[in-house]
């Protein structure tokens, strides 16, 4: 029927004329349309684009603006298409149908008597709606920092009332999805039941922040520990340890805590990086005022500002 | 891959009211519970072939529904000959 389409032209391709009316056009595409249409073609390869064809004359020609324009050569034919649209034959596919719920045997059933192969294909048919499992269900789950990093057991309330055990594997990540098998909605025929989905979000902690595998912690020490060493408690994800900070040290100072960061799941765990942050007395200190007066620094932090 | 009601709603350009609408009449089954449906990449597309149907063929309600039946009924024939053929040439016979 469409064989070599003269370069698109849109009359042609509705077969109407070009002095055809609003009116004339849409009920020429309906026509068209209706007989085109790849979900009422589903055994037509050709069926797409033919109806490409006849859908992009009709948008064109529908739109009184661009008709115009193209009646006066100002614009052609081309770039009409509509943005690629997914049928749904496309999903009905070698499964006979989209979904469970789409499919309808009465069509072949009664050949199904005399039949071994139809009559088996239509028992499968029928135990499988069934068995079909019962749908998946989602909930998302707010995670605090260290469960997330060290792995816990949190219970979630649903909704309906129940309650849900969900393990956090050490090392989870922000906005991973947990399958907990058979803990989504029941079957509705004798399925398994479906599962639950729970989606992690990680609470931010107040001084731990997470880098892949390791955690970065800015420690503030006083004076004296920087300049004179010393050992220093240090918060990690799996307790408190002493630290020493080595003499001479100042702000921006790394300590790399190896094995103290975040768990892997091989067992092993990321590091955790102190860096140092040197701070003054946030209260007046007349001793330290009277020794600093009195103290000449050796040494010019700005020496390599000079302009 | 799993598409909640809003993002469906979205997608298919369409509102609730309408949406229970065409649950009500069974032109999309979700899957799922009543108060969290679940709908999948072919319920939209089901979804863009009742608008087809509606808006640029002009089928009106009881119409859509007899189509959706009969397409239905197509595809499981089609599913069911195609077995058919392919356990026949898997035999030799033709």
């Amino acid at each position: 029927m469409f064989g070599e389409v003269s370069l698109r032209d849109p009359y042609e391709i509705l077969g109407v004329a070009k002095t055809a009316t609003p009116d004339e056009i849409r009920t020429a595409y309906r026509k068209l349309a209706k007989k085109l249409h790849p979900d009422l073609n589903p055994g037509d390869t050709k069926a797409e684009d033919k109806f490409k064809d006849v859908t992009g004359a009709y948008d064109l020609l529908s739109d009184a603006e661009k008709r115009r324009r193209f009646d006066a050569g100002e614009i052609d034919a081309s770039g009409t298409e509509r943005p690629q649209q997914r049928y749904y034959k496309d999903y009905a596919g070698s499964a006979g149908a989209a979904g469970p719920r789409y499919q309808n045997t009465s069509g072949f059933a009664d050949f199904a008597q005399e039949d071994d192969f139809l009559a088996e294909l239509l028992r499968r048919r029928e135990q499988q709606a069934r068995r079909a499992p019962g749908a998946d269900r989602l909930y998302q789950l707010e995670v605090d920092f260290l469960d997330a990093v060290n792995g816990a057991t949190r219970r979630i309330t649903l909704p309906d009332g129940g309650s849900l055990d969900v393990t956090i594997p050490p090392g989870i990540q922000e906005g991973q999805t947990l399958r907990l098998r058979g803990k989504g909605a029941p079957s509705r025929g004798e399925g398994p039941a479906g599962d639950a989905l729970v989606e992690i979000s990680i609470k931010p902690h107040k001084f731990f922040v997470r880098e892949g595998d390791d955690i970065l912690l800015e420690l503030p020490v006083t004076v004296s520990e920087a300049v004179l060493g010393g050992k220093v408690k240090v918060p990690t994800p799996s307790g408190t340890v002493m630290v020493t900070v080595p003499k001479g040290s100042t702000t921006g100072s790394t300590l790399r805590l190896k094995g103290k960061g975040v768990a892997r799941r091989d067992g092993s765990r990321g590091d955790e990086l102190v860096k140092l942050k040197v701070m003054t007395p946030a209260e007046p200190d007349p001793e330290l005022e009277a020794f600093l007066s009195k103290w000449t620094p050796n040494y010019d932090p700005r020496r390599d500002m000079q302009s | 891959m799993i598409i909640s009601k809003s993002e469906f709603l979205y997608r298919a350009q369409m509102d609730q009211e309408t949406l229970q609408v065409w649950i009500s009449e069974e032109w999309i089954a979700p899957q799922g519970l009543e108060t969290e449906p679940v709908f999948s990449e072919a319920d939209l597309a089901r979804a863009g072939l009742i608008r087809n149907l509606q808006q640029d063929l002009g089928v009106n309600t009881e119409g859509v529904g007899v189509i959706l039946n009969l397409l239905d009924q197509i595809h499981s024939l089609r599913w069911a000959l195609s077995s058919k053929l392919k356990a026949a040439g898997d035999d030799g016979n033709s």
